[in-house]
């Protein structure tokens, strides 16, 4: 992307969030360097993070699902791999989080915006909202949702954990997540 | 020209050195038994992400050239990919579609590729090189022929032949090897 764009592509990104920064500096320090997916306004600050960081090859994903693919052929040419999306898009990617990061035993971290908890004014939401954890433990894969813990130490024992177990985790976050 | 004589083709004539992502189904099945290697990652699920995973794998690893042996319904099932593919033009990427017109891994219900046109979006979105073909020489030769990706063989076969092949389930290990085969360093070229 041309990086005069930028003010156009993060119109809404004005604010910077301390806890975005804080997760992105974490994120480096574990050596992540690619990013990929579908953007949702929850995660607008650490997709901001991704997209101006020389050092993470940042993809934007069509879909949920091609962003599962392109963090698997990242992840197999080495790289580590971040991917991104609301948890609407959970549920469309969960057959490829099934069917090939879990075979496969790759180590994606995941990050989720999580729509349709408490306060939810879009009834769009209120379905997969509900099911969002439901999906995951259904899958036994592990999975935080970020309230008050320290982030630095949640994400680090996150990694350590799905690094062990060679397995995707997903971090998830409410709206108002970053203040 | 059948899958078998199409995959035969690829196999033999692509470097030794590149990688391939292989499609779900008969494909991956096919390639699995005759010409298992450590530079292989096959799909089995998650259909469609085929020619994703190889765009990952060119965009991660630029000096190794990724060939995919995509089919026509799992390219159609994903794609958008080929405008991903065209974002960020990977010399590196040759994908391949080996199209039957159907969801021959099954029974062979039709597909909606005769109306797609598959080369001309291939074409109009921005790949480099495009081919259609029809006969296993012209496959060979658009094959050898490539050079600056993204590339796409458009690959004209016909149903049928064997579908007893046996399943890929060693993933881990199959990952482990391609890993290795990818961080080895490339000699010569």
């Amino acid at each position: 992307m041309n990086r005069d764009d930028k003010g156009i592509f993060n119109a809404l990104a004005g604010d910077r969030s301390d806890k975005a920064d804080e997760l992105h500096k974490v994120f480096r320090e574990l050596g992540v360097n690619f990013a990929s997916g579908v953007p949702c306004g929850v995660l607008r600050h650490i997709i901001k993070n991704f997209d101006d960081d020389e050092a993470v090859l940042h993809m934007i994903a069509n879909r949920e699902s091609e962003a599962v693919g392109l963090a698997a052929g990242a992840y197999f040419g080495g790289k580590i791999p971040v991917v991104y999306m609301q948890n609407s898009g959970l549920f469309s990617a969960s057959n490829d989080i099934a069917s090939l990061l879990v075979p496969y035993k790759m180590p994606v971290f995941f990050v989720v915006s999580y729509r349709g908890c408490e306060g939810e004014d879009a009834v769009q939401h209120l379905t997969t909202g509900w099911a969002t954890e439901r999906l995951l433990e259904s899958f036994d894969l592990p999975f935080e949702v970020f309230g008050k813990q320290n982030l630095e130490t949640l994400i680090r024992s996150m990694f350590e954990t799905i690094r062990k177990a060679e397995v995707p985790t997903f971090l998830l976050l409410k709206r108002g997540w970053h203040r | 020209m059948k899958r078998q004589e199409a995959i035969e083709v690829i196999m033999t004539t692509i470097n030794p050195r590149d990688a391939v992502v292989s499609t779900t189904g008969l494909i991956s099945r096919e390639i699995f038994e005759r010409f298992d290697s450590e530079r292989n990652i096959y799909v089995p699920g998650s259909m469609g992400l085929a020619s994703s995973i190889g765009l990952g794998v060119a965009v991660a690893q630029p000096t190794t050239r990724v060939v995919v042996i995509d089919g026509d319904a799992s390219l159609l099932m994903n794609l958008g990919s080929i405008v991903t593919i065209r974002n960020k033009q990977p010399t590196n990427l040759l994908h391949i579609v080996l199209d039957n017109g159907a969801y021959a891994s099954c029974n062979e219900e039709r597909s909606m590729s005769e109306t797609a046109r598959l080369d001309t979006l291939a074409s109009d979105v921005g790949y480099q090189y495009v081919r259609v073909v029809h006969s296993q020489e012209d496959l060979k030769r658009a094959t050898m022929e490539f050079g600056q990706g993204p590339g796409f063989i458009l690959a004209k076969i016909k149903l049928g032949g064997r579908r007893d092949f046996r399943r890929p389930l060693e993933l881990a290990a199959i990952k482990n090897r391609f890993m290795l085969f990818l961080k080895r360093p490339t000699q010569g070229d």
